[in-house]
């Protein structure tokens, strides 16, 4: 089946897009690849990144985890415990929380939802800016704004969420099948109706998949919020930092690793009993 | 691959208790169009899987021009799947990628690996896709991806996929049962164009006894795994229908056709 070169020219001529990317095209490649290549190695010069520098940093490291080993959950290990609770606790009730608001935000976030384009277009980059704001720094601000301890922790969680899960959301249900809707159009029903038997049947196991997953994984951020004062193990973790208890820093970050299988194993049952495996 | 008579000698394959492909034995000479046909179930996807080695047999032998098919393992086994090329029900494209690209797919055995990780292929091979594309009036779709082409379109681009492994036999498992009776009639015509044009050995599982009447030079109807008819188009009359299933066509098709599924009359 070989092509002689005539009919190769000819059809490069009909079709030239199907023989690869024009020179142009390539040009541009290229200047891209050398402009990607050339900022990292900017950053390299900027903070003196030298081979030599991170075999240092690597072996400084090497020192601390020596340190850790055997760990020991020291004297005050009700503490660390007390900690712990406090964190699953926390990021529980902050994602929680903002699932509440999240659930009626992601509807009037979904462009299927809120028809109009600039309605929509201002839901989002509002969702966008909450989201901008890291969880840390919302913390750092409850913290101010109510005080030390786990309230602020469960505020920092939620307001971060919310904007996360509402996203999330909204994106669930403009992916949504939009025949299940239209029956309920046909039948007469109105919006209001539409989006509860149209659309929350399909987005509801969706939905529970994503706030399981945030549960989870506020866990292990809410295990830093203590460290700016917002309550959970965090406090634990610096304090212990501070005085180089490593063995028990270690003792703590074990402690978390099988809190959160423990959770994901958890939230994986809660999944299959709620949504079915299909 | 050299053009030999493909030989099934007791085929079997069991998925635990269950016997899908049961002591099949079956000879099919160079440049044939054989239909399989059979209700769901009946075995018809396993058989043709088992050829080119995409479901392992549990017992006999699939020789081809001397060689012992089920024997053959890496480098060998990856030419003979692609000197046997396969079409499939859901037609299996690469639906994010071009239409080009998922033809060049068929040269991919042909051709060394790391130029294709890179995409690097060569104008020539551009030029044996562009053309085999032009063959079933797809040019237009050539840049295209995949997804975005109908159905009868996308069972097209996986034939001309199939052309470029230059095959000597293609099978092909259910091809229309997931088109509409036009498009089934436009990929069964071009079945049968690369049958008489190319020389090609083509084995095609149907559930429909019209079309394999119509475009199949023998049919071979299969019951519960094993072949339980073998003989002409013309030799499968109604009556010969009635005594191998005990129902009559309508009843064999009403029975086999899952519902909504289109006939092809």
């Amino acid at each position: 089946m070989r092509v002689a070169p005539a009919e190769i020219a000819a059809l490069r001529a009909r079709l030239p897009a199907a023989f690869g990317a024009s020179l142009a095209v390539r040009v541009g490649r290229v200047v891209l690849a050398v402009l990607a290549v050339a900022w990292l190695v900017a950053d390299l010069v900027w903070f003196d990144l030298t081979p030599a520098r991170l075999w240092a940093g690597i072996g400084g490291l090497g020192k601390i985890l020596r340190l850790m080993f055997p760990p020991s959950p020291g004297e005050q290990w009700l503490d660390i415990l007390n900690g712990l609770a406090q964190s699953v606790a926390m990021a529980f009730l902050g994602s929680f929380l903002a699932m509440l608001i999240a659930v009626p935000l992601g509807f009037l976030g979904a462009r299927n939802v809120v028809v109009n384009a600039l309605a929509h277009f201002t839901i989002r980059r509002f969702f966008d800016g909450m989201r901008g704001m890291d969880q840390l720094i919302w913390a750092l601000a409850f913290v101010r704004a109510v005080g030390l301890g786990p309230l602020a922790g469960v505020m920092a969680i939620m307001a971060a969420e919310i904007a996360i899960l509402a996203k999330l959301f909204a994106e669930a249900i403009e992916n949504a099948d939009t025949r299940q809707p239209e029956a309920i159009t046909a039948v007469g029903g109105n919006s209001v109706l539409r989006m509860r038997f149209g659309l929350l049947p399909q987005v509801a196991p969706v939905m529970l998949a994503q706030f399981l997953y945030q549960v989870e994984s506020n866990t292990r951020s809410a295990s830093i919020l203590g460290v700016v004062g917002a309550g959970g193990i965090g406090l634990q973790i610096s304090e212990r930092i501070r005085v180089g208890y490593w063995d028990q820093v270690l003792f703590i970050i074990i402690l978390i690793l099988v809190m959160v299988a423990a959770i994901d194993q958890l939230s994986a049952l809660i999944r299959r009993k709620l949504i079915g495996e299909g | 691959m050299q053009h030999s008579t493909l030989e099934l000698r007791g085929l079997t394959r069991r998925f635990g208790a269950k016997v899908a492909v049961d002591g099949v034995t079956l000879s099919v000479p160079p440049g044939q169009m054989l239909g399989i046909l059979g209700r769901s179930g009946a075995g018809k996807s396993t058989l043709l899987r088992m050829i080119n080695r995409l479901i392992e047999p549990s017992a006999g032998t699939i020789r081809y021009g001397g060689a012992d098919v089920t024997a053959l393992t890496g480098k060998a086994l990856r030419d003979w799947r692609s000197g046997c090329a396969m079409i499939f029900q859901q037609f299996n494209l690469i639906p994010r990628l071009d239409v080009l690209t998922n033809v060049l797919m068929g040269r991919l055995n042909h051709r060394p690996v790391l130029s294709s990780l890179f995409g690097m292929f060569s104008a020539e091979e551009r030029a044996m896709a562009l053309r085999a594309l032009e063959r079933f009036d797809l040019l237009e779709t050539a840049l295209r991806r995949a997804g975005q082409i109908s159905g009868g379109q996308q069972q097209r681009v996986a034939i001309c996929r199939a052309l470029l492994q230059e095959p000597a036999l293609l099978l092909a498992d259910e091809p229309i049962a997931s088109l509409d009776p036009h498009n089934a009639r436009v990929v069964m015509d071009a079945l049968r164009l690369i049958n008489r044009e190319d020389g090609l050995t083509v084995l095609c599982n149907l559930h429909h006894i019209d079309t394999a009447r119509s475009y199949c030079d023998r049919i071979v109807a299969m019951q519960d795994g094993r072949i339980v008819f073998d003989g002409s188009a013309g030799e499968l009359t109604s009556d010969r229908v009635r005594e191998i299933y005990g129902v009559s066509e309508d009843e064999f098709h009403g029975a086999a056709m899952p519902a909504g599924d289109l006939m092809l009359a």
